[in-house]
């Protein structure tokens, strides 16, 4: 998991923290912010508006109060929520993002199946749920982490993991 | 357990689930878990590469804006501006120290000293008997160079054009133990320079209980003047001036020797033309009633013009208020540092009052700024709800 200690604003290599923490970020981020939107329009400007504005508030990051990747994704989370509110109000469209199925083509059967299984029970999951299996199998952030984005107690977040877990595993039909 | 509580195989399986995000490896009993990560990794939606390009390229142009160096930049500008103003307001601070201390101005402050003009023209009139008492210091300075001086040679029978006032003071000084004695001898010596005189006093140095006092008597027209420098030696605790007009009790008891001694001019001359040694003998008694009734009344009428002449004033010197004591001794900048932290406490006021003035909105403000978050939240979860 990447951990950027601090996200100095000044002095050598600041920019640079930055940077490091857009590269091993930005493919999360997008990925978590289009599942939400399932739109990738959508997904892409919310995606370039949680940087800009990452960026334009790094000085106001709190090391004490999170991890920065963790912070960037709360970010991420308020931009894509904010995003399904105007829609919601607005009525917008969705640019659906492109059937799953076409990128299955060349996997063997059964794992092209079984992602597809997996894909369509993730689509149908309660969003609460749905967020925080995102969060973490695409977000790749730590129980602390997730706790700081969806503000509640690590512990917390544990549960609502594990029975986010259980329900996909269930909708998919797996077992243990 | 409580419902947030995971039990040990479900802790055990959110920490497989951290193994197998950090590609670590785990047990054969996790691998259907990782099976399960891998699919929804798989699934998630890809980030276009000329999205990404498009997203370089705006990150790029907001670090060369004002971004990436720009914040460095930013922070420091900040800092000057925060320096600069730090500076301003110590700046004021300072003048504003300095001119309240009068350091500039020469030295050592005191009360202002009162001027010693005609007193006639600054005392109101009032009946006969009537006693004020000032109250405000200011206003005790600026009317403490009263006092009627009328003319020593009075003729008899001539009533007073000016006004004829006593007057008595009591000044109370705070000061350390340590300069009792000091402070002390500057009274006595403040009161002989001023051509008055110690009637009684009394100093007892016995540590924290140290106490003095003084019976002063010094010429009305400069009393203002020994209280403003007695002020200057220490702290001032109280401080109260009476005033009596005794203008028509004098003149009543100059017409009553005006008339005796009318009276004796006749009995003279009627002693003068007595034709028996019986008138005679009785006119002398009366005479003698006469003089002795006149001596008594010259010697009121004295009194009385003394009481006009000379004030008198009773200092208490207590110890205490170690802080301003040291005025007794102070040099200029002793007295600029007493002057600089009155002038702290005035800022200090000054700074209350506005925040006084500026908390409630400040508190609403914050108030309504924590509101409309919380609002905000929750409608962003009811979005995440109806997605």
């Amino acid at each position: 998991m990447t951990v950027i200690a601090a996200l100095p604003t000044s002095g050598p290599g600041a920019g640079e923290q930055f940077e490091q923490l857009y590269r091993s970020s930005a493919a999360d981020v997008y990925a978590y912010v289009a599942s939400l939107l399932r739109d990738r329009t959508a997904a892409e400007d919310v995606t370039a508006l949680a940087f800009e504005r990452a960026f334009r508030r790094r000085a106001l990051f709190d090391v004490r109060r999170g991890t920065p990747r963790s912070w960037l994704f709360a970010i991420a989370r308020n931009a894509a929520l904010d995003e399904l509110r105007k829609r919601r109000r607005t009525g917008a469209l969705l640019h659906e993002i492109a059937d799953p199925s076409t990128e299955l083509e060349d996997l063997d059967s059964e794992l092209a199946e079984r992602r597809l299984l997996v894909r369509e029970g993730l689509a149908s999951l309660e969003p609460r749920d749905r967020e925080v299996i995102l969060l973490k199998f695409v977000g790749r952030l730590s129980n602390a982490e997730l706790a700081r984005v969806l503000r509640c107690s690590e512990s917390n977040a544990g549960t609502r993991l594990h029975r986010a877990i259980e329900r996909l595993r269930e909708v998919c039909g797996v077992t243990r | 357990m409580s419902r947030d509580e995971l039990n040990a195989s479900e802790r055990e399986e959110l920490a497989a689930l951290d193994r197998i995000l950090a590609r670590e490896p785990v047990g054969e009993q996790h691998l259907e878990l990782a099976a399960l990560v891998d699919s929804v990794r798989a699934g998630a939606p890809r980030m276009d590469p000329a999205f990404a390009e498009r997203l370089d390229a705006r990150l790029a142009a907001h670090r060369r804006r004002g971004g990436g160096a720009g914040a460095r930049v930013a922070r420091p500008g900040i800092r000057r501006l925060a320096l600069a103003g730090s500076g301003l307001v110590a700046a004021a601070v300072a003048f504003t120290i300095v001119i309240s201390s009068g350091v500039l101005s020469g030295g050592t402050t005191h009360p202002p000293a009162p001027a010693n003009g005609p007193a006639l023209s600054i005392l109101p009139r009032k009946a006969p008997g009537a006693t004020t008492t000032p109250t405000g210091a200011t206003s005790a300075f600026a009317g403490s160079s009263v006092g009627a001086v009328p003319s020593t040679n009075l003729s008899v029978g001539r009533s007073l054009s000016a006004r004829l006032v006593r007057r008595d003071s009591a000044l109370t000084l705070a000061t350390s133990p340590a300069s009792m004695q000091s402070v002390a001898n500057r009274i006595v010596a403040a009161t002989e320079q001023r051509g008055g005189v110690v009637e009684s006093s009394n100093v007892a140095i016995q540590g924290p209980a140290s106490h003095a006092s003084f019976s002063l008597a010094v010429p009305t027209g400069r009393l203002g003047s020994l209280i403003a420098a007695l002020s200057s030696l220490a702290s001032v605790r109280a401080l109260n001036q009476n005033s009596n007009d005794i203008t028509n009790s004098y003149n009543a008891e100059q017409a009553r020797l005006a008339d005796n001694v009318a009276a004796r001019a006749a009995l003279l001359k009627a002693l003068a033309t007595a034709a028996t040694a019986t008138q005679q003998a009785s006119i002398q008694k009366q005479l003698n009633r006469l003089a002795a009734r006149i001596a008594a009344e010259q010697r009121e009428l004295d009194r009385l013009l003394g009481q006009g002449h000379t004030a008198t004033l009773h200092v208490s010197v207590v110890a205490g208020a170690s802080a301003k004591h040291a005025k007794a001794s102070a040099g200029p900048f002793t007295t600029a540092f007493h002057r600089a932290l009155h002038a702290l406490e005035e800022i200090l006021a000054i700074a209350l009052v506005v925040l006084a003035i500026v908390l409630p909105f400040a508190l609403t403000a914050l108030a309504l700024w924590w509101g409309a978050t919380a609002v905000r939240q929750r409608a962003r979860e009811r979005a995440m709800r109806t997605a």
